[in-house]
């Protein structure tokens, strides 16, 4: 596993045969420096938004994602289809760029791809770059660093990048401290701690085994640890549902019994004439999905027959169909009084409508009735509470688009937890103890990237708590 | 108080006739620069680990160098445990090796007991190490030193320096030109090295009593510790010791563990094939334990114990009995049972080092297993030392504040043998190149320990004894033991011109027979059940269709060169002459794979290393850079050289070190504009090189 995975690398970072890079920069061979990556456009909603590469592996990731075509002629746009290498699946038709060293911005081999701005679109592109070997996203301030090592910035041009640099940061930094606060941030510690520990052990195991008295198991101890930790970082991120959602966006399920405004209700949402709307019961008779931006959060809305025994074969497959995407959605709004549709505990907001009907008396309905939110399709009246209803039920699905760049962070975490386990794994093939030891240096190394810290000190801190050692 | 004895006794001196002569013998004249005042290259301060080393390098530099010391007789002295090596020190000797040090060398002619610690765990982390005959070290080292070309060796107590005003072009608030001796007479010299030790107002601490004294029966320096905090270095105090010694006759070996030496031993140096003694001639180590009885001697008498009680920072880990017994209570601790030498009547137990009261020693001794008719003949003692924050030097080792003047060993915090001699040979090659106008030699942490000891001292600081692990060595797989030549002999000789020309060709033969049998190993390839067929021993695993390298045969635990040129006589055979070549290709392809990943890290890290920043930076007062308060005062007190150096200091944000690459900006345009304009002190340069002729 272990040398399955560095050999891997290895092919990866020595890359293509690339024809344009100077016969000094080795054309990378071992020490030409990682392939990083990053969104360098702001973040956000934006038309474009353009993600770079600096590195000798940024030729090889340019093909990977535009498999199998050769290279774009150096320094001049070309359209491309980005798929994503391992899936297969189409990210984008994108401008890529492809600016051989060392004429570029750092004066290593770079390259660029412009890429439409939607979240899922960026996410999907730098997630893809992410599991290229050899490639990994940039620190804050390293394409800078590397411009500036390569004699390609001015005095005055670091003088202005610098304050850019340090908004950058600021928001990587709050970003980051965000996350310490939530629950992945405490997932990623608790991880941490676990391999700093085991770490120590080996470490410990290494520096004083031989010459202190150490106590008994103390390498069994570790790999149970890692046993553990590898365990749970697998299934964490076996749980890709998260990060799906983003992509595509949340699925919205609109769902009912017939003729109770759904299709309305979808139209009033997507504020655009997505399904047809009559008076006829039974008019929707397929499931109709149309991307929406509900409350800031991309979505994926989809208006469904009406639950109903069907009039013909048509409508019965509708129904069918309508009943299975219950089974896949995330929120389902149900414009009318409704069973859920299924038990499986997917969030549901029963929306009653048509409120325009009712007595101005006040609401005569029946008093076991669940939470529910009042709405006329017809008036809007209700429109307001039902979005900021829909938005908390998205955030607690999505989490919050307001408070960071998620997608960068998306795809940040999946690598590096994707590098940590991969680690790991060589961790308990590696031949000897050196090499296991450097194998959870690496996963920590990884994690640390995430949560920050990773120093020796707190290493040997630990050693030194945990045995008597020394002379 | 002092002992006048360094009134001129001239001891060694063997002078390479080309050389100027030295100037008048020492006369006791005190007016400054009289003609006849004696005048050096590089002074060395101290005869101890580092500055034996120091003062070496210097001279295989090519500086006219002068070893002061309190007695010629103790140079060379080890003076607390019997033993060279271990786990990361054993590295850093084949690293002061590789730059043609001494101690690798005087190991290899006074070892009495050589065993390889780590044997299993990996080739990168093995830890050379061997225990060493005091007398025999001493003999050699002293003989080595005296007979050194270019080097002079003094007695003499320094009591201060001579300073006068800074060149203009560098850094600091004062020069160093030399130094005065306790009975006033001075030394004129270019550059000067401090290896003080535990020297600068030593304390030496026995239960309740202390005397002032450096190492036992030896004097402390109190004079220079007063001149370095009055030019505002500074200060701080730390504690180590040393266990008590213990008649050979009057422990019952028989019935301890014994441990028996390595066959066949293997050498510190790379220079060396073997060592001068047979493995049947070492003598053995014992193993015996404490026990609850020994805990409580300690317990019950703490109070007789002020080195214990004091607030001197101790380190983490445990160096003293009292140590372990305070904060692991109830445990059996080790106690390795060392001679001394090979014709000593003393032993060393190590892991007991201890400060009780001499009569308290004695007894806690005798309740150990072996040891219950055991004499003490010395008693274990504390020493408590002032050291000067390391962050006061650069990666050279000079300091900032004064020029030429440079400190190594334990004076920079640090403890042990093997990290002073590393000490010394950065200290007395810098001293050197910086007489000469060279730039500095700085080896970073990607390119050796001494890099990472030297990086981590100047960066970090440091608040206790500072030793070796081999868990502060980031790039721990590709600073390995097997590998210094290669990493350090070169750039050495290249650089400083420290390194003798019979270990530049060992090392450039060891270099491209490795690169060739590397090759060679890539170029053999053979189905999976070809290799099965012709190493039956081997598990190789079957299945692939692709075909395999010999290399990647090399990479089995079970395989090693000599078994695979058994399959593959023809192009194999040869490299399996040599026994280093052949374990070096065998280490070569067991992390083939991984190294080639961490280069590409090392070369982050050495881009970020290439980035230098200028020294007279003023951090504190920069103006129009937006540097958190926090971030000017950590840069302004460690005072990093370069954006690597910068980004290791905690605290140091990502933004800060873009704002500081502005100012790496500036250096190279004033060095762009010092190399257009004429060379400036050419006849300085002019001077210093005839003399070298």
């Amino acid at each position: 596993m272990w040398r399955g995975l560095w050999t891997l690398a290895a092919r990866a970072a020595r890359g293509p045969c690339r024809p344009c890079v100077r016969q000094s920069s080795g054309a990378g061979a071992p020490g030409s420096g990682a392939t990083i990556f990053a969104l360098s456009s702001g973040q956000g909603r934006c038309g474009i938004a353009v993600i770079r590469t600096s590195g000798p592996a940024s030729g090889h990731a340019l093909r990977s994602l535009t498999a199998p075509r050769e290279l774009p002629r150096a320094r001049s746009a070309s359209l491309r289809l980005l798929t994503d290498p391992r899936s297969g699946e189409p990210l984008d038709r994108a401008l890529v760029l492809w600016f051989p060293g060392p004429h570029s911005f750092t004066g290593e081999d770079c390259a660029e791809f412009h890429v439409h701005g939607g979240p899922a679109v960026v996410s999907g592109v730098l997630q893809a770059l992410g599991r290229v070997p050899g490639l990994r996203p940039a620190e804050a301030g390293e394409f800078t660093r590397r411009a500036f090592a390569h004699g390609k910035l001015s005095l005055t041009e670091v003088e202005g990048l610098a304050d850019l640099i340090h908004a950058e940061t600021e928001a990587q930094r709050r970003q980051a401290l965000r996350q310490l606060d939530g629950e992945l941030g405490q997932l990623c510690r608790g991880w941490a701690e676990t391999l700093t520990k085991a770490l120590a052990h080996v470490e410990a195991y290494i520096d004083f085994g031989e010459d202190d008295n150490l106590e008994e198991g103390v390498l069994e101890q570790a790999d149970s640890q890692v046993r553990e930790l590898a365990v749970a970082l697998d299934t964490h991120l076996r749980d890709a549902r998260r990060g799906q959602r983003l992509r595509s966006g949340a699925h919205v399920v609109v769902t009912g019994p017939p003729n109770a405004g759904k299709s309305s209700l979808v139209n009033l949402l997507s504020r655009k004439p997505v399904s047809i709307v009559s008076p006829e019961p039974g008019t929707t008779r397929d499931v109709l999905e149309t991307p929406v931006d509900l409350a800031g959060f991309p979505a994926l809305l989809s208006d469904t027959a009406g639950l109903r025994e069907g009039q013909g074969p048509v409508e019965q497959e509708g129904v069918r169909r309508a009943r299975e995407s219950c089974d896949f959605l995330d929120t389902v709004v149900t414009p009318a009084i409704a069973r859920s549709p299924n038990g499986n505990g997917q969030r549901l907001l029963l929306v009653l409508n048509k409120s325009d009907l009712l007595p101005p008396g006040g609401p005569d309905l029946s008093p076991e009735l669940p939470p529910h939110l009042l709405l006329s399709c017809l008036t809007g009246a209700g429109l307001d509470g039902l979005l900021e209803a829909l938005r908390k039920e998205l955030a607690a699905v999505c989490g919050n688009p307001s408070t960071g760049p998620p997608l960068l962070t998306r795809a940040r975490h999946q690598h590096h937890l994707q590098a940590c386990l991969d680690a790991l794994g060589s961790y308990r093939h590696a031949p000897d103890v050196a090499l296991a030891a450097e194998a959870l240096r690496v996963a920590r190394g990884h994690l640390a990237r995430l949560h920050g810290g990773g120093g020796t000190e707190e290493v040997l801190d630990i050693i030194f708590r945990d045995f008597c050692v020394g002379k | 108080m002092f002992s006048l004895r360094g009134c001129g006794r001239w001891v060694a001196a063997s002078l390479a006739k080309q050389h100027v002569p030295p100037p008048a013998r020492l006369s006791g004249d005190s007016a400054s620069a009289a003609p006849g005042t004696p005048r050096y290259d590089v002074v060395v301060v101290g005869g101890g680990h580092a500055g034996t080393e120091a003062a070496a390098a210097a001279a295989r530099c090519g500086s006219r160098t002068l070893l002061l010391t309190h007695r010629v007789d103790t140079i060379g002295q080890m003076s607390c445990n019997p033993s060279f090596g271990g786990i990361g020190k054993g590295h850093l000797m084949r690293e002061v090796d590789a730059l043609d040090g001494l101690c690798s060398r005087i190991c290899d002619q006074s070892g009495i007991h050589y065993k390889v610690l780590n044997r299993r765990k990996g080739p990168a982390v093995w830890g050379l190490r061997a225990q060493i005959d005091r007398k025999l070290y001493k003999q050699n080292m002293q003989k080595e030193i005296l007979n050194t070309p270019l080097l002079t060796v003094q007695e003499g107590a320094v009591e201060d320096l001579i300073l006068t005003e800074p060149e203009p072009e560098h850094t600091g608030k004062c020069r160093v030109s030399g130094v005065v001796l306790v009975d006033g007479s001075k030394v004129y010299a270019d550059s000067v090295i401090l290896t003080a030790g535990t020297f600068l107002r030593g304390m030496i601490v026995i239960g309740l009593e202390m005397h002032p004294a450096g190492r036992l029966g030896d004097q402390p320096s109190i004079g220079l510790a007063q001149t370095l905090e009055k030019l505002g270095f500074v200060v701080g105090r730390l504690k180590t010791g040393t266990p008590p010694r213990i008649a050979k006759d009057s422990i019952n070996f028989s019935i301890l563990n014994k441990q028996t030496p390595d066959n066949p031993s293997i050498p510190f140096s790379f220079i060396n094939e073997t060592v001068w003694i047979k493995p049947e001639d070492q003598l053995p180590c014992y193993l015996t334990h404490t026990n609850p009885r020994v805990d409580e001697i300690i317990l019950e008498n703490l109070h007789l114990n002020s080195h214990i009680k004091e607030t001197t920072k101790g380190p983490r880990y445990c160096p003293s009995i009292e140590s372990k017994v305070l904060r692991f209570p109830n445990r059996l601790h080790q106690v390795w049972l060392e001679p001394e030498g090979i014709d000593s009547d003393l032993i060393y137990p190590q892991g007991l080092s201890v400060t009780l009261p001499a009569e308290l020693q004695e007894k806690m001794i005798t309740c150990i297993r072996g040891l219950e008719k055991a004499k003490m003949i010395q008693p274990g003692y504390g020493v408590q030392y002032d050291y000067l924050d390391p962050r006061q030097i650069t990666p050279s080792l000079e300091t900032h504040l004064v020029q030429r003047l440079f400190f190594a060993g334990q004076i920079n915090g640090t403890t042990g043998y093997e990290e002073a001699a590393a000490q010394g040979v950065i200290a007395g090659i810098n001293a050197s190149l910086r007489v000469r106008r060279k730039p500095p030699f700085v080896v970073s942490r990607t390119e050796g320990y001494i890099g990472v000891l030297i990086d981590d001292l100047t960066t970090h600081g440091t608040n206790e004894p500072y030793r070796m692990f081999t868990s502060r060595a980031e790039f721990r797989l590709s600073l390995r033991p097997d590998n210094a030549d290669s990493r350090l002999t070169f750039r050495g000789c290249k650089e400083a011109g420290c390194v003798s020309q019979q270990r530049y060709e060992r090392a450039s033969w060891m270099k491209s027979s490795l690169e060739e049998g590397i090759s060679m190993l890539k170029s053999i390839e053979f189905s999976s059940s070809k290799w099965k067929k012709l190493i039956p021993e081997a598990s190789i695993s079957m299945g692939k269709v692709v075909s395999i390298r010999a290399l990647d045969v090399l990479k089995y635990e079970e395989v090693d060169l000599e078994l695979l040129a058994k399959a593959v006589p023809g192009p194999l055979k040869k490299y399996t002459q040599c026994r280093e070549l052949a374990e070096r290709l065998k280490i070569e392809a067991t992390y083939e794979t991984v190294l080639f990943h961490q280069q590409q890290e090392i070369k982050d890290i050495q881009r970020d290393e290439a980035l230098q920043l200028p020294k007279d930076l003023d951090y504190l007062t920069l103006r129009d850079v937006s540097l958190s308060q926090e971030v000017r005062e950590k840069l302004h007190f460690s005072r990093p050289q370069t954006i690597g150096a910068a980004s290791r200091i905690p605290g140091v944000t990502p933004a800060a070190l873009v704002n500081l690459l502005r100012f790496v900006k500036t250096i190279q345009q004033r060095q762009a504009a010092m190399n257009e304009l004429p060379k400036t002190g050419q006849c300085d340069t002019d001077r210093l090189e005839k003399r070298q002729l």
